[in-house]
């Protein structure tokens, strides 16, 4: 683990707390003494109760919310301020819902001044490979959730940012949309093998998708474990009904188990 | 699914009439037969006009009746013909265009000026607290006048020409279109505002591409409720100091005693007004093409 640490750490984190205020209570520590370091290429997941403070360390780390104390790095430099280096995908999709899906997708591109015929066809390769391609011309409030997240999947990865960031993506989906976009992500990652920091309470999903898992306790966070994810690539869903997935699965449930219990219940998984 | 399941249990649940401890169960077994006939009436198109035309036709004729059987002096109320017959002099004489042009001109000259200084200025303390605070005092200041009481200082800075007219409306306008405009900027999704800097969107990008077109559509809602408020405004201009307008028409026509005319006025005015806001609706599709289906 060392060396490769210490060949290319893209994104970390170092001794993070953070705490928010509320008028007339104690503050609440989302997150305790956090630290945490990613490599180029990897597929990281983190996984957790409720509350376990997983959103806040994205949101930091996509530079929306700063840490009361610690450091987080990109390339080794701090973040500060929004970082669009560093996409982020979110559960409530956040598309411009005046824009076309072409629109959309176009966005990231259009902001970086990329001329418009070269990101049309940008945009086009990304709509195709998220099989949107005879929507192109529609509206958000014309798709379904599963199609929405699609557009926010072609929409980042046209933009193209260092690192990607996804904060429960699938998790406002129903369960045979949700595996359809696993699958979709996971040939996209395969293709593009860029870093991601998944954020889910779904083990499964995080046994699909990711290299390593952290698992985060609950209120305050911190990492509890780190489990490797030895599941060869390149994988395909099929990966779940294997016996290795299903050891892997009550190991990361091992560490997970007492922090839900701890934390009091399992809170629905459809907000 | 389980509450497509329940849909019908409770559709149930209220048909069924509760224990009435007055004992007086016969008016609400009425009720909700009643309740029920209508339920079978399906609100389709066809249906709702035809139960408008049928109210319309009823007024129509009951006022037609108690005008013409002389129940009902005409001095007092002028019948339905006599006001049709008004209309139709006013079509025939031209007048009808020279009025209906004469305050439209104002209406649209002055609501214009009043969306291209309120919607900048409603942006801008949307977006920058600055600019609100030095907006506020006049904000709570000027929003309860009615336009009407800028009649006398109008009238003495400009005149009793167009532009004092058109000075009213504007006055009567603007406050509003600031207010709804301001709404409307504070009420972008901040979530989307995010997600674009996070694509790179710098200050002018992220105004231009998410702040704008997210408050179009309160804002066209907005100059919607607005616009009829110039109308009143202008009317009340007209009616004044004005020699040519559909005020005036109406004032003129009640100097001279002739309230068939009066009456075909303000026949005018609510039909000028339904155009007015027809026309809105048609720019504000094409304006917010993207939410023709939540239209549909």
């Amino acid at each position: 683990m060392k060396d490769v640490k210490n060949k290319a750490s893209i994104l970390s984190a170092q001794n993070v707390f953070k705490s928010y205020k509320i008028s007339g209570q104690k503050d609440i520590l989302a997150v305790e003494d956090l630290s945490l370091d990613i490599n180029e290429g990897e597929f990281i997941c983190i996984v957790g109760a409720s509350g376990c403070g997983k959103s806040t360390l994205l949101n930091m780390f996509a530079g929306f919310i700063s840490p009361t104390s610690g450091r987080l790095l990109l390339h080794g430099e701090p973040i500060v301020g929004i970082e669009p280096r560093c996409g982020m995908v979110f559960q409530s999709y956040a598309l411009l819902p005046w824009k076309t899906v072409r629109g959309n997708v176009e966005f990231g591109l259009k902001m970086k001044g990329v001329s418009p015929k070269v990101r049309r066809e940008r945009a086009e390769y990304f709509i195709d490979l998220v099989n949107l391609g005879a929507f192109a011309d529609r509206y958000p409030s014309e798709l379904s959730g599963g199609m929405r997240q699609r557009v926010t999947l072609a929409r980042i990865f046209a933009s193209d940012p260092e690192v990607l960031l996804m904060d429960e993506p699938f998790a406002a989906l129903d369960a045979m949309t949700r595996q359809v976009l696993q699958e979709e992500l996971l040939r996209i990652h395969e293709d593009q093998r860029k870093t991601t920091v998944f954020i889910t309470h779904n083990i499964d999903e995080a046994l699909v998708l990711a290299d390593r898992i952290i698992v985060l306790s609950s209120r305050p966070g911190r990492v509890k474990a780190i489990v490797k994810n030895t599941l060869a690539r390149p994988r395909h869903m099929t990966v779940q009904l294997s016996k290795e997935f299903t050891e892997l699965k009550s190991e990361i449930w091992s560490f997970v188990e007492d922090e839900v219990r701890r934390h009091g219940s399992v809170t629905p998984e459809y907000p | 699914m389980a509450t497509l399941e329940e849909r019908p249990i409770l559709t149930e649940a209220t048909a069924v009439v509760p224990e009435n401890p007055d004992g007086k169960d016969e008016p609400r077994a009425r009720k909700v037969s009643r309740h029920k006939t209508f339920r079978s009436w399906k609100a389709t198109p066809a249906v709702t006009l035809l139960i408008g035309l049928s109210s319309v036709a009823t007024f129509l004729g009951v006022w037609a009746m108690v005008t013409e059987l002389g129940w009902v002096k005409p001095v007092f109320l002028p019948s339905p013909m006599s006001v049709l017959d008004q209309g139709i002099r006013l079509v025939e004489t031209g007048d009808l265009w020279v009025s209906v042009i004469a305050s439209s001109t104002r209406v649209f000259t002055g609501f214009g000026l009043a969306v291209l200084f309120a919607v900048p200025l409603g942006i801008l303390i949307g977006v920058w607290w600055p600019a609100k605070a030095i907006m506020d005092p006049f904000i709570s200041l000027l929003r309860p006048l009615p336009s009407i009481t800028w009649i006398p200082l109008s009238i003495l800075w400009l005149g009793i020409g167009e532009a004092q007219k058109i000075a009213i409306v504007f006055m009567g306008s603007w406050v509003y279109i600031l207010l709804y405009t301001y709404e409307s900027t504070k009420r972008v999704d901040p979530i989307l505002i995010r997600a674009a800097r996070n694509l790179s969107a710098n200050d002018f990008a992220v105004m231009r591409e998410v702040v704008l077109p997210g408050a179009l559509s309160g804002i066209i809602s907005g100059l919607k409720v607005t616009l009829a408020i110039s109308w009143s405004c202008v009317i009340t201009a007209e009616m004044v100091a004005a020699n040519n307008g559909l005020g005036a028409l109406i004032w003129q026509a009640k100097d001279w005693g002739n309230m068939p005319l009066v009456l075909m006025g303000m026949v005018c005015i609510s039909l000028t007004v339904l155009v007015a806001d027809w026309i809105m609706v048609r720019i504000e599709r094409l304006l917010l093409p993207w939410e023709r289906n939540l239209r549909e």
